[in-house]
């Protein structure tokens, strides 16, 4: 059986995914655009992640700091690191319970993950910065 | 945010079947991994993180945290790493299927689930034997 009925939501329109129509659908929609967007970029971060091990310090400079490879990591962080945010926002969400301690979590939550895409970013631009 | 926990009327909703009450089954498997995952490519990626800067920073400091990527360990990490992400990464395939209404009988829902599983140890696998065969 597959579910031919069309979903037509009132704010994210004519589309193939059963979203929440209220509050939840911007978190949906995020999480669904930034997956498509972290297909091809995850396979690339994935390979050149995967390339590190094993490598010295010279050669994994060279590895990363050539543009394509930088540029690639650049934009993976961009966009996983708030996919990651709002993928445990819905898990503090469903477990922390206690109002302080929820808001304490989601707060700290927001915080890293700035904190990581700017640390990853600034790594990356002092590795393929020209000498 | 949601808040159920507070506009008084949680106490009369039906509760969802809670992990401990539900019969354990491979989809349902699946999105317990597909969290888990997630969780454990952010953590991976602070791990990462410190690695990059310690390698912008120059050759003391990648001394001193070489250890992420290198060596026993470091090659746990990466391949935990990497399996992760391609585990993470078939499952929003797996639910892009599902969001158009495809694969959600059970025969097809279970065939997604072991493709998922199989397809990221795959990925993981191939990954690793064309970086070796590339360096």
């Amino acid at each position: 059986m597959t579910s031919r009925t069309e979903f037509i939501s009132g704010r994210t329109g004519r589309g193939a995914a059963y979203v929440s129509d209220v509050s939840g659908a911007e978190h949906d929609r995020f999480m669904r655009i930034s997956s498509w967007a972290l297909l091809p970029l995850g396979l690339l971060a994935g390979w050149f992640i995967v390339g590190l091990p094993g490598k010295s310090f010279e050669a994994a400079r060279a590895e990363i700091g050539r543009p394509f490879p930088a540029l690639a990591l650049i934009v993976f962080i961009a966009i996983a690191a708030p996919h990651a945010r709002k993928g445990v926002e819905s898990i503090i969400e469903d477990y922390v319970h206690d109002a302080a301690q929820k808001e304490k979590a989601l707060l700290a939550n927001k915080w890293a993950s700035i904190a990581l895409t700017l640390l990853w970013t600034l790594a990356i631009l002092l590795i393929a910065a020209p000498k | 945010m949601a808040q159920a926990d507070s506009d008084g009327v949680t106490d009369k909703r039906p509760l969802s079947p809670h992990l401990t009450v539900y019969k354990p089954m491979l989809t349902m498997m699946m999105s317990m991994a597909h969290r888990i995952s997630g969780v454990a490519l952010y953590l991976g990626a602070f791990l990462l993180a410190v690695y990059l800067l310690g390698l912008a920073f120059g050759p003391g400091a990648f001394g001193a945290v070489s250890w992420i990527a290198n060596g026993f360990i470091g090659h746990v990490i990466v391949l935990g790493f990497s399996w992760a992400l391609f585990h993470h990464l078939l499952g929003g395939v797996r639910h892009a299927l599902w969001d158009r209404g495809l694969y959600m009988d059970p025969k097809g829902r279970e065939l997604l689930a072991q493709a998922t599983l199989g397809g990221g140890i795959v990925l993981t696998l191939l990954t690793w034997i064309l970086s070796t065969l590339a360096s």
